[in-house]
């Protein structure tokens, strides 16, 4: 479980960096990275959860339709890629128009994730409502917990 | 570890929010990121509310002050536990002060896709004109 935990610890935010830095040379086993960690706010966001039947990825991405977004496990590493257009500031007359702040992400984006062992990809599916992508990928038979009943002798 | 993983009833969590009064009813909410563009009759704003439906989202306008609000409306199975989670919160909340020329009763709004599109317009005698430039 907590092995989990650091795989997918993703960093702490930036203005920690130093303090980190300064800590990581005292003691360099302190926080080490996954491979695949990403900054804070990176596009789109997710959360992974699991229940005793199912890995559940979700990703948050505000402005994607179903279809937006190409979802591929390969070697027990989920891959997420698509893109979003940028706000345009153009006026109707082709006139461009100051754009006051964009916080937005937009372009191509790719995110992968490695996920737990013993995922049944076969039975995968994926849902999308209001911009949030569910991705439910049901554990093998044989991995789910299971309880034995004791037989009367 | 994670609100929107831990509990699926939005009503749940909006009441203990209220209970926990404002500041803190604050402070959880997450920062939607936005982008603001001038347009020559208006200003456009466009905010990422992932999760958040027309029913959850509020928006309004008090004293020049604009604020976005929505809860994050996921259905979700119970018994999960957290793996990871980046977004750490159940609802999105965002405040502009607003400036005299935006028309606030004429603000309209849509959310499609977890993404909100706000139009401002700015009052008639705002809006901009081209000032010609005199031969001497």
């Amino acid at each position: 479980m907590f092995d989990d935990l650091k795989r997918f610890e993703t960093g702490s935010s930036e203005q920690y960096d130093w303090l980190n830095q300064l800590l990581d040379g005292f003691f360099p086993d302190r926080n080490t990275m996954d491979i695949r960690a990403v900054p804070r706010g990176s596009f789109p966001m997710i959360n992974i959860a699991r229940s005793d039947e199912a890995v559940r990825v979700y990703v948050f991405a505000a402005g994607l339709a179903p279809l937006d977004l190409i979802i591929d496990v390969q070697d027990n590493v989920l891959t997420l890629r698509g893109q979003r257009d940028a706000v345009s500031g153009q006026h109707e007359e082709g006139e461009s128009r100051q754009v006051l702040r964009r916080e937005r992400a937009s372009g191509e984006f790719v995110r992968s994730i490695a996920l737990p062992e013993g995922i049944d990809v076969e039975r995968s599916e994926a849902r999308h409502v209001h911009g949030v992508f569910e991705i439910v990928l049901p554990k093998r038979e044989e991995l789910k917990p299971r309880r034995i009943d004791v037989q009367a002798a | 570890m994670n609100d929107i993983v831990r509990s699926s009833h939005s009503h749940h969590s909006s009441l203990q929010q209220e209970q926990n009064g404002q500041n803190r009813h604050y402070k959880e909410a997450l920062l939607p990121a936005v982008d603001i563009i001038e347009e020559a009759n208006a200003l456009k704003l466009v905010a990422d509310m992932p999760g958040v439906t027309p029913e959850t989202l509020k928006v309004e306008v008090d004293d020049q002050v604009l604020s976005l609000e929505g809860e994050i409306a996921l259905n979700m199975p119970e018994g999960l536990s957290a793996l990871h989670a980046e977004v750490r919160g159940q609802r999105f909340a965002r405040r502009f002060n607003l400036s005299r020329e935006v028309d606030s009763e004429a603000i309209t709004a849509t959310i499609v896709n977890g993404v909100l599109t706000l139009t401002l317009p700015k009052k008639e005698s705002h809006r901009a004109r081209r000032i010609e430039v005199q031969a001497a």
